[in-house]
């Protein structure tokens, strides 16, 4: 159902009810009123002295005296006795107000003596045990009130009076009239008019969202006035402009993705390919009989080795570039994590002829980090150190507790140097120099850039310089925490 | 016969590759490629257990938990994921070490052999390392039974590099814990000690300089 629609039926609805409400609650003040006044009436009738008797005289015509004609005649006046004797004064009329409709006697057994005379219900007996008078209720009384009143006497064939009537002039609290109606049609009227506006607004707004949701949320939705509607649409454009930032964002990512997809391919396939090569070279010398190339042997080691670091970085590269992920920060060993680091080099770099050597303190230094970050940054530092190094170079990795409760990594080599103004841009992914160093081809320079990221992520300081020694020398610098480590 | 090395590793190329490569470096070998909980009594002749995470039945963190309490077996764990949850829980629970895939064989050698390493023999005061022999408390140093005079600082530094041989110490921490502050502490200076030092102690103790760090003194002592 339209909005509309629905607002004028609840409208009418709560209307008619109200109607309903109030004409019923007047209808039982007016039953209330005429019974009052009814009783007052019967028992002042019946208090006449000579009532009794002319009851009983004749029941079944017992009637309350017409009120004079306006000649001045009493209708039901008794005429004077036989014996002479002073006739009882006339009753008391009946209240002009009060138009009777229905009157008979009962005897004490509710029988009417009237024979046209209504039975009443013994239950109407037991409630009046205990009164003088009572209102019947309205189902029993039909039109106008109905009253049963008890007489002085209360026995005989007069011993209840049953009456019904009317006041004549209307004491409704509410007007019946047909001009009461106009305000509340005028209400009517002034909520469909009231919510036309309202309703067209709420259809402009609903447009206004389906083409923006239809066009990708790129529109914006206008916001009129300063009400519950412009609020809505408030709302609406908010959300709106959250959608789009997150389609933006996810769109970002997507691109991001794609691109990093096509480079690591890119980066995955080259190390590959030149692996794939030497294995061909070395299966045409052994199939020509010639001595195993020793030096074909260890580069496809080298380019194997390097394939498994760069499994490892596309790793971490994926774990710090996903928005949610979060590091499991702990409690690391340096020492530990220094000498796995080594090791795990030391393997490739003894085939080339680079020395891998380190030192670390006897007790463990200890820092707050994820384990498998730390691990893989301090690796990417020291292979790059080896990987850009030449037969007969040399790396060394020195791990300190220094002041502060900190502590300092130190990896030194004595491979091919770095410009200054290259230095800074060691980092960048991608990057390539003109230097020896950074001239080499090795994929996109993830692991330095992961080592930063991973740096930033810890608060750690990374420092890139020349080394004494004409290489290159990278300090990693952060705070230690005191206590053994798990490891 | 060599040292015992339990190991429990479900892939059958890699696991044969391990096996025959410890053989190899002189290591008696037990192969599992089954995970199912280790009774601790079986492990009592066993020096080292190589345990992979990632075990048809019973998973190794779920053996290296059970087994922990009761055994001081060094543990070195071998994972294929390169995840920092499985790593902080495996050396939670008692792990020594952990390597993850893939690894050179020199690597895992290497990594056997330094945690299996004993320290060097001292017997109350004194340290032999090779045909070197220091006695601490006496000041007195003895190369094949020879004793050797050395001044305090060139004792000092000996006494320092033979408490972990093969253990590099830095140049920085010589000059500072080796040297006498009142006079030439400099790292030349070192160097001066370290040269007149190898001439006293001659070629059956090998004092190396390692490039870019300080010197070390060779795990077997010299020859």
């Amino acid at each position: 159902m339209r909005l509309r629609r629905r607002l004028a039926v609840a409208t009418v609805t709560v209307a008619v009810a109200m109607i309903v409400a109030l004409l019923s609650i007047d209808l039982r003040s007016r039953h209330a009123e005429g019974a009052t006044r009814l009783i007052a009436n019967l028992e002042r009738l019946l208090a006449n002295p000579g009532e009794q008797a002319r009851c009983e005289a004749d029941p079944a015509a017992w009637a309350p005296p017409r009120r004079p004609e306006p000649r001045g005649q009493p209708i039901l006046r008794p005429p004077p006795g036989p014996d002479g004797r002073e006739v009882p004064p006339p009753p008391p009329p009946l209240d002009p107000q009060l138009r009777l409709i229905e009157l008979f006697v009962l005897d004490g057994d509710l029988r009417p003596a009237h024979p046209g005379g209504v039975q009443l219900d013994r239950e109407l007996v037991r409630e009046l045990a205990g009164t003088d008078a009572i209102a019947l209720p309205t189902s029993w009384s039909g039109g106008g009130t109905g009253v049963v009143v008890k007489t002085p006497w209360r026995v005989g064939p007069c011993a209840y009076v049953y009456a019904r009537g009317q006041l004549r002039v209307a004491t409704s609290q509410v007007p019946l009239k047909w001009p009461w109606l106009l305000p509340l049609a005028g209400v009517i009227g002034a909520v469909l008019i009231t919510m036309g506006p309202v309703v067209r607004r709420i259809r402009r707004l609903t447009e206004a969202v389906t083409a923006s949701a239809a066009a990708g949320f790129v529109g914006e939705i206008p916001v009129e006035g300063g009400d519950e509607i412009a609020g809505l649409a408030r709302s609406f454009a908010e959300a709106s402009r959250a959608v789009r930032a997150q389609l933006s964002a996810t769109e970002q990512r997507e691109a991001v993705l794609r691109d990093f997809l096509a480079s690591t391919t890119h980066d995955v396939m080259i190390p590959l390919t030149v692996l794939q090569v030497h294995l061909a070279a070395m299966e045409e010398d052994e199939q020509a009989g010639k001595p195993r190339s020793g030096t074909t042997l260890t580069s496809a080691m080298d380019e194997a080795h390097y394939l498994g670091a760069l499994m490892q970085n596309l790793a971490a590269v994926a774990r710090l570039d996903t928005g949610v992920w979060q590091p499991a920060i702990g409690t690391v060993d340096l020492n530990a994590l220094v000498h796995r680091v080594v090791s795990r080099h030391q393997a490739i770099s003894r085939r080339l002829d680079i020395a891998v050597e380190f030192a670390v303190p006897d007790d463990p230094v200890t820092a707050a980090g994820d384990i498998t970050l730390l691990e893989q940054a301090v690796s990417n530092i020291v292979y790059n150190a080896v990987r850009h190094n030449r037969a007969g170079g040399h790396v060394a990795v020195v791990l300190e507790a220094t002041a502060g409760d900190r502590f300092s990594l130190r990896v030194v080599d004595d491979g091919p140097g770095i410009p200054a103004d290259e230095l800074a841009r060691l980092v960048e992914r991608g990057f390539r120099g003109n230097a020896a160093r950074t001239r080499s081809p090795d994929g996109l320079g993830l692991g330095l850039n992961i080592a930063l990221r991973v740096a930033e992520l810890h608060h750690l300081d990374l420092r890139f310089g020349p080394s004494e020694y004409g290489g290159l020398q990278v300090d990693l610098e952060g705070a230690r925490i005191g206590g053994l480590a798990p490891q | 016969m060599g040292k015992l090395i339990l190991l429990i590793e479900d892939d059958a190329r890699l696991g044969e590759q391990i096996a025959a490569r410890l053989r190899r470096e002189g290591f008696e070998v037990v192969w599992r490629t089954e995970g199912s909980l280790l009774d601790p009594r079986e492990l009592d002749d066993v020096a080292l257990v190589i345990l992979d995470l990632l075990l048809p039945g019973t998973g190794g963190l779920d053996i290296l938990r059970e087994v922990r309490a009761h055994t001081d077996t060094p543990f070195l764990i071998l994972s294929a994921r390169d995840d920092s949850h499985d790593k902080v829980r495996a050396l939670r629970l008692g792990a020594d070490d952990y390597m993850t895939k893939p690894f050179w064989p020199d690597e895992l050698v290497e990594r056997v052999r330094a945690r299996l390493r004993r320290p060097a023999i001292s017997w109350g005061d004194a340290i032999n390392v090779g045909a070197l022999r220091i006695d601490l408390a006496e000041h007195r140093v003895e190369v094949d039974d020879a004793t050797v005079e050395l001044t305090r600082v060139e004792f000092e530094f000996l006494a320092a590099l033979a408490r972990k041989p093969g253990v590099v110490r830095t140049r920085s921490w010589l000059t500072e814990h080796v040297l006498d502050p009142d006079g030439d502490a400099t790292e030349r200076a070192l160097d001066a000690h370290v040269s007149r030092l190898r001439k006293k102690l001659g070629p059956a103790v090998r004092i190396e300089t390692v490039w870019g760090i300080g010197y070390r003194l060779a795990a077997g002592g010299g020859r």
